[in-house]
Order: C-alpha cells, then structure tokens, then sequence
C-alpha cells in the first residue's frame, strides 16, 4: 500500500443476501433445505477499485441505488465484502443516518454515554466527551435531562451529530448528514467539518447537491451500477454526473 | 488483542444490557417490581387451581415457584433475544460493532434481572419450606449451564428470525403451549407413561429436573441429568454461534 493513501479498495465485490417475502420462501427454505439457497443473491458492488490520499476531500456521486450507501457502509467496515480488498489507515467515523440508535426513552446524557461507548469512547474520554458534545450542541443541561422523545427534531439532530464529531477521527464518512438542524447549526457543521479537514482529517462526503460537493471537495468518483463510472477532478465527476441525466 | 477484543465486547454488552433494563422499566411506575410480580402472579393461580389435584406434593408453593421463577427468565430470555438483532437495525446498519453483541446483551439484562429476582425469591422459597444444604450452592453452575444453553437457542433463532420473522412469530405461538407442556406446575409422572418420549424430548424437562434436584429436593442431581443439560448447552450454544456467524453478513440487507 503507497504511503499517501488512507484508503486503497481492490477489486471489490459485495453481495446482499435477501430472502424473500412470503409464505412461498419459507416453504422453499424448508423444503429444499440442503438443494437450494434459502437466501438469494444480488450483486451491489461489482470489481470496485478506489484509492483515497491522506487528507483528501472526497465526493461521491450517482444515481439512486448505485451503490453508494453500500460502498460507505463497508469502507466502514458495517458490511463484509464477499471478495476483494480494503485497505484502511486510521479510525473511520461513519455518519450515515442522523439519529440512528438514540433510544427515545433515555435522557440526551444517558444517550451521549450510550452512543459514545458505541463509538468507541470509553473510560476518561467518555467522560470528557459529554461536556464537548454539551458545547457543540448547544443543548442546555435541562434539555439533556430530558427524555429525548420529547426533543423537536432539529435538537436531535444536534445531539446526534455532535456525538458523531464530537472527536476527531482519521476518516471521517458522511453520507448527506447535513442538511438537519437550523441555519446556524448547519453553518457549525460546514465548520467542524473544515476543522476536521485542517485536523487532516480524510473525508468521503456523499451528496447530491453539486454545489455543496464543489465548495467541499477537491477530487470525487461517480458511481453506476456499482462500479466507478467517473474518477477524477471535481469538476469533470460533477459534469459527468449532471450529463447522464440528459 | 484477544484479552482487549474481550474486554471491549464485555464493554458493549454491559452499556447495550443496562440500557435495555433502564428501558423496559422507564415508565412503568413499578419498574422492577414486575419481574417478581409476573411470576408471583401464576405462583397464585397455581396454588388456587392445583394444590388440591397435587395434595400429594409435599411443599406444592415451593414446587411451583422454582418452576415458575426458571420458566419465566427462559421465557422473557428467548422473547429479548430473538428480537435483539431486528431490535437494533438502526445501530447495525449505521455503527460498526461485532454484533453478537446485541444477543449477548439482551441475555445479560435478562440474567441479571433474574438475579435480581432471586434474591427476595430466596426468601420467599425459605417460607415455603426451602432447606439450605450444600446441594444449594449447586443452583450457580445449574444457572450457568441453562443461561448457556438459553444464550445459544435464542441466538439461533434469532439469526433466522432476521430472514424469516415467522420465527418469532412462531416462538409467540409456541411458548404457551411450551409452558404447558413442560412440568411446571405439575409432576412429569402426569403424563401417561407412553408419552414420556415426548416428554423427556423436551430441552426444559431436564433443566426443570435440574433445578428441581437442587432446591426442592435437596439432592445431587442425577450424572443423566447434568449431562444432558450441559450436552444440550454446548450443542444448542456451539449451533447457535456458529450459525450466527454463517448468516450475519446478511444481516444489514435483511434488516
């Protein structure tokens, strides 16, 4: 693996393994246990190669369902790629789905320290986090011993996101995390994320947004199909992007 | 490495199995209390409806109550674990964790909450005629091995469950006849002698004999017993883990 790369992807093959629906594949399942697959294969990714430098800011464009969400999922490791490789420097801090895993029963600080141990926060640093992730969200000590099914949907974006950023990871992955919270809070975002970015931070950003993918990337890839279609300059991606939609 | 990939996922387990147990109890005004109140409630209907059919059991309360209080954790176990990975789909697909670590959790808070439960059931089995004897402190390895083998079942199921939720349908439909079918608040020798097989075929007969042997009895379970047990432990457990392992990487297109 060259020196300058954070992420170097070979050759990469990922598979979904979908049951059916119904009564007809279970009664399959059961009775051609042994002759035939219970689970059917669909082929997502199809021989991806990527390459990914240290510090870079990288887009990711495509149409619906071209693999995308699936390609960031395993760069972070979620899913297990069925041939190929992956090559990773550093820790991954994946922002896929705003809100995913709070629990709704619990209080912000119980959820912080839930969600912090998920992502690998523990002892001291976990402790230290709830007062960074305090600042940054903005959310009073109030707001944070309430029950979060009580929060308006832009506080829970805040506290979602701030435990998200709430340290500085090597790569950071987000697929269209941004557009929650008010203004103010997406202009604090736009500023983590640039502080990241000066922090040397490697970011994979996925959007559909081409004006936003420009002001923040230099260099992307367009997806079709699940396999890169387009890979180079910004410029040239987002224009290979906007022609196959004519 | 290994000793820091433990430690961690004991991290996990613990932060996943103390959320669910703050969850189930957050709004119910008392919380706890029902873990020793849903059992309590059938103990009560048993002594009612069976103590005259079972005037011949000696000490029928106590009986009952060792059936009912490993009845109900297998029960509430199979219930959290089945479901823990559907449960949790957000976090699956979003955060990457190993994640056995959501069975494993579900069964730790359900363990601990049985525990907890023992604890004024012990007392409670002491008014019923409960005699402590060494034999007792057999009821901590009995535990282990039926936590094991509850462990490995509901993660079986739960693997399948992901694929196919008639799985946890068809537990929802089963558990009822299950109770009834296992001796809880009867005597096997119920049962005609030419059903026995059927009965014997039944995982929980023998952790109920088990149990049985321990606290009600008194005495040294029988080498069958305690080998049937712990061999259906490591089976049920060696299957369950191995077939989570084989079917999890299509976990995150099936949820």
């Amino acid at each position: 693996m060259n020196e300058d790369f954070v992420i170097s992807v070979r050759d990469l093959y990922v598979n979904f393994w979908i049951s059916g629906t119904g009564v007809n594949s279970f009664k399959d399942a059961v009775m051609l246990f042994g002759r035939q697959r219970a689970l059917q294969k669909k082929q997502v990714l199809k021989g991806l190669n990527l390459d990914i430098k240290k510090g870079e800011c990288f887009a990711l464009m495509g149409k619906n369902g071209s693999g995308k969400s699936t390609l960031l999922r395993t760069l972070a490791g979620i899913i297990t790629p069925e041939k190929g490789s992956i090559q990773i420097r550093g820790t991954v801090a994946p922002l896929l789905a705003i809100g995913a895993g709070l629990e709704h029963e619990l209080s912000g600080y119980d959820n912080i320290r839930i969600m912090g141990t998920l992502i690998g926060l523990r002892g001291k640093e976990l402790k230290e986090s709830v007062q960074t992730i305090k600042n940054f969200s903005e959310l009073s000590h109030d707001d944070l011993s309430m029950q979060i099914k009580r929060y308006s949907a832009g506080m829970m974006a805040r506290l979602a996101f701030s435990i998200s950023v709430c340290r500085i990871p090597d790569i950071l992955i987000v697929d269209e995390a941004l557009s929650v919270g008010d203004q103010g809070f997406q202009e604090k975002c736009a500023h983590r994320i640039n502080e990241m970015k000066a922090a040397g931070t490697t970011i994979i950003y996925v959007s559909h947004s081409l004006t936003e993918l420009k002001r923040i990337c230099t260099r992307g890839a367009c997806l079709e199909n699940g396999r890169i279609a387009k890979i180079g300059p910004i410029d040239e991606v987002g224009m290979f992007y906007e022609q196959s939609f004519q | 490495m290994l000793f820091y990939k433990i430690k961690n996922l004991y991290q996990l387990v613990y932060t996943i199995a103390l959320k669910n147990i703050k969850v189930k109890y957050k709004n119910s005004v008392l919380g706890y209390m029902w873990s020793l109140l849903h059992p309590l409630a059938y103990l009560i209907i048993f002594i009612f409806v069976f103590s005259q059919a079972f005037a011949n059991i000696e000490r029928y309360p106590l009986y009952a109550l060792v059936g009912l209080i490993f009845w109900t954790y297998f029960n509430n176990s199979m219930n959290q674990i089945i479901n823990s990975i559907i449960n949790n789909a957000s976090i699956i697909k979003t955060i990457a964790l190993p994640n056995i670590l959501f069975p494993l959790s579900a069964a730790f808070a359900e363990l601990v909450t049985m525990l907890l439960s023992l604890i004024p059931f012990f007392s409670l089995m002491l008014f019923f005629g409960l005699q402590i004897t060494w034999h007792t402190a057999l009821v901590v390895p009995a535990i282990f091995v039926y936590a094991i083998f509850t462990i490995g079942i509901g993660t079986l199921m739960g693997t399948f469950n992901v694929f196919f939720r008639d799985i946890g349908i068809l537990w929802n439909t089963l558990s009822p006849a299950l109770f009834y079918f296992t001796p809880i608040a009867y005597l096997s020798n119920l049962i005609p002698e030419k059903y026995q097989a059927f009965v014997q075929a039944n995982p929980l007969y023998h952790y109920m004999t088990l149990f049985r042997d321990i606290l009600f009895y008194n005495q040294m379970p029988s080498s069958r017993t305690i080998i049937i047990t712990c061999l259906m432990a490591f089976v049920t457990f060696t299957v369950g883990l191995f077939m989570f392992n084989r079917y999890k990487k299509g976990f995150v297109s099936n949820l």
